[in-house]
């Protein structure tokens, strides 16, 4: 659907976006990673033609990004901001317009959204009479009234609470379902692991890592595993001996534990089970990935490590 | 174009459900017009008594003006001529306020001249008329006809009655001409400083709440700037034609409700004897004449509208360029200090060229993008010599196509500018953006 090929970007000397090239899919969720100031943002607004490449281009099925493919993307920047004195249903109006949606067009998208998101009283507010989260919702809605192909989101989550975070994420999905293609920006690393099907992980304008969620966490796996049991805590560290590290344990009830477990030497989750079956009763055995987060942490750390080298 | 005319549509009903925009476009004509009333009441409210010199060489008066002689008014005869110049001068004639000339064919070229040192008011000037009127009624009854006075007067030719200035008689040092292109010219300046500022706040309020943002996602930025001037313009015109409307309406109530001797049939008859004579003679006050006569509104209009499209342009290119490179709103005022002394300077060099008219720099101003819409209308309420015209056109040209070269280089300032936040303006920012 997108392609981003070999895009470059400086400013005054300094390289903000060095030789960055993925694609995203139709019908995927891409997350962009990153921490602050690693050229999301200004990748964000290449793909949106709001700031130019000085090398590489950006293609929309197959062709050079046009003006016209702008109409099939709903952008929503980190740095949102709505006209103060208008009317939700000016304001929502108004952007659909400029997005290329005839009037009549543009009213039947307002309508269907406002009943959507259960706001219809809003209708006639003024965007300084809403809330930060109300005025975010309305945000949210001008990125989709003109029901685009692609959607570029950065931080759309934030300032909502927990409830409206579940209503756009299974909005997300929504769109996801029915063919819309989705760059997620977040910090939200749970997020990430949840609708996210691929990552793209930059950081000082380099591409880091990128792959799918569930291959980023394996490529990560240091061999973790959860094991739930019933007896005593005591008989089971003494079983486990040196081959094997405990890291965390949580108390279930009086007699019932869960151990993290790191393997050492070449052990394997069967050296294991072999050595606690006979001291305490098993619940159940579970392999831990390590979170996005972990991830995101440990690949920017190794990109320190090595530039210090 | 069609998101232009949307974001142009926007700006003007945000001016709209502004307060002060509203307000100011009933208060700004009124505050005009309240002005404009001072001054008319200001020219019924002079002297007392007026000691007034009949000049009759041929005595055809008879050393009689009225029968019953007004209590504000007082004649002596004598039966010469003077000359402005003595008239003016000499000691013996100093208690005279005004002087009639009577000469010696009144009775064929109907021609009367009345010259003063003070300006008198409507009322004494109409008494004088009527005066002399009736009395040489008198003398063309009794010595030319057997008709009666009634009779006379309903088939008489009227006089024509000159009002001159004893120290000025051929108005050669009237700026009347000039006041009223300054009043225009400053209308554009006051207007494109007002609505240049709609310009520079409109495009801070987008940068600082964010959304420029989201705009520029669905537009261009030449688009935006393009959208904002012609709707923050369009509101301009329509704010300055609603003054228009209503300073037009109030002076035609002043006209017939509030002042109605500023008009008589001297006046009418003095227009006759001006075109005939082809000089600028006047029987009003400087400032009637400026506003009821002299502003020939519908060639100004045109050219008031153009050069304020062309000074909108320039100007307002400057104010959507601080705007959008300014870090913060505090950060662009100091660069708002720089235009504003421009804009002030314009209206000075405005006034510069009423007082020196002719000059080389007065006519460099005329031409200068910053300088010439106010020097123009000051150039055009004076009019031009036959084949001088297309001054004015190439003013306009230079005007515009500076205008242009601006929108390009605040085109490229204002896209470069529009996402830079909380940084520290300067000049050489704006240099690299302008290349960019």
């Amino acid at each position: 659907m997108i392609s981003i090929e070999n895009i470059s970007k400086y400013y005054e000397r300094q390289t903000i976006l060095d030789d960055i090239s993925f694609q995203l899919a139709d019908g995927e969720i891409l997350g962009l990673l990153g921490p602050n100031g690693a050229g999301k943002t200004t990748l964000m607004r290449i793909v949106n033609r709001i700031a130019t490449a000085d090398k590489g281009h950006v293609t929309y099925n197959g062709e050079i990004l046009k003006e016209k493919h702008l109409l099939e993307i709903g952008y929503l920047p980190e740095e949102r901001g709505l006209y103060q004195s208008m009317t939700v249903e000016k304001h929502i109006i108004y952007l659909a317009r400029l997005r290329g949606l005839l009037k009549v067009d543009a009213h039947y998208q307002l309508n269907h959204w406002l009943e959507k998101f259960e706001i219809q009283d809003w209708r006639k507010k003024r965007i300084e009479e809403l809330s930060k989260g109300m005025a975010q919702k309305i945000q949210f809605i001008c990125t989709v009234l003109h029901n685009p192909k692609v959607l570029i989101l950065d931080e759309p989550f934030s300032g909502f609470d927990p409830i409206n975070v579940e209503l756009i994420r299974n909005e997300l999905l929504e769109l996801k379902g029915r063919g819309h293609s989705i760059i997620l920006s977040t910090h939200n690393m749970n997020s990430v692991e949840e609708i996210c099907d691929r990552a793209v992980l930059i950081n000082k304008g380099q591409k880091l890592l990128e792959g799918k969620i569930q291959g980023l966490r394996e490529q990560y796996d240091e061999g973790i595993f959860n094991i739930t049991f019933k007896g005593n805590m005591l008989a089971f560290t003494t079983a486990l001996w040196t081959g094997f590290e405990i890291i965390d344990k949580k108390d279930h009830a009086e007699d019932i534990f869960s151990v993290y477990i790191k393997m050492r030497h070449d052990n394997e989750v069967n050296d294991l089970l072999n050595a606690v079956i006979g001291q305490v009763k098993i619940i159940s055995v579970e392999a831990v990935l390590p979170t996005m987060e972990k991830v995101f942490v440990k690949t920017i750390n190794a990109q320190k490590e090595q530039v210090n080298e | 174009m069609n998101k232009i005319i949307l974001i142009a549509k926007r700006e003007i009903a945000e001016r709209f459900n502004n307060r002060f925009y509203r307000w100011l476009m009933v208060l700004g004509p009124l505050l005009v017009l309240g002005l404009v009333y001072l001054f008319l009441s200001n020219t019924s409210s002079a002297k007392q008594h007026w000691n007034v010199l009949v000049m009759d060489k041929n005595e055809i008066f008879s050393n009689k003006l009225a029968v019953t002689k007004p209590d504000n008014l007082s004649f002596d005869f004598i039966n010469s001529f003077l000359d402005y110049d003595e008239f003016a001068s000499n000691a013996e004639y100093q208690k005279y306020d005004l002087a009639i000339s009577i000469n010696e064919k009144i009775v064929s070229n109907k021609h009367v001249i009345i010259s003063y040192r003070v300006r008198p008011p409507e009322k004494v000037q109409h008494q004088l008329i009527y005066l002399v009127e009736r009395r040489l009624e008198e003398i063309m009854v009794s010595e030319f006809t057997d008709l009666s006075v009634e009779k006379f007067r309903d088939i008489k030719q009227s006089l024509t009655f000159n009002l001159k200035d004893t120290y000025d008689p051929k108005n050669e040092n009237s700026t009347t001409a000039s006041w009223v292109g300054f009043v225009f010219g400053s209308l554009i300046i006051l207007f494109v400083f007002m609505f240049g500022m709609t310009i520079l706040r409109s495009v801070a309020r987008e940068k600082a709440n964010r959304i420029v943002e989201v705009l520029l996602s669905m537009v261009k930025a030449r688009q935006l700037l393009a959208g904002k001037i012609l709707g923050v313009g369009v509101s301009a015109i329509i704010q300055f034609f609603v003054w228009i409307a209503i300073i037009a309406f109030g002076l035609f109530i002043f006209r017939v409700t509030v002042f109605p001797d500023i008009f008589s049939g001297s006046f009418v008859a003095d227009e006759v004897v001006r075109n005939q004579a082809g000089q600028g003679l006047t029987s009003q006050s400087d400032f009637v004449e400026l506003i009821y006569s002299q502003i020939h509104y519908m060639n100004m209009l045109v050219f008031f509208i153009l050069f304020f499209i062309g000074g909108f342009l320039f100007y307002g290119s400057f104010f959507a360029m601080i705007g959008a490179a300014m870090g913060s709103e505090s950060d662009g005022q100091q660069f708002v200090i720089p235009i504003t002394l421009l804009i002030f300077g314009a209206v000075l060099s405005g006034y510069y060229a009423i007082y020196n008219p002719g000059t080389t720099l007065s006519s460099w101003l005329e031409f200068i993008p910053f300088t010439s819409p106010m020097n123009m209308m000051i150039r055009l309420a004076n009019g031009f010599e036959d084949g001088s015209a297309w001054q004015l056109y190439i003013s306009l040209l230079i005007l515009f196509v500076a205008a242009l070269l601006m929108l390009m280089v605040a085109g490229r300032i204002y896209k470069n500018g529009l996402l830079r936040f909380n940084h520290r303006l300067r000049f050489k920012m704006l240099l690299q953006w302008s290349k960019k």
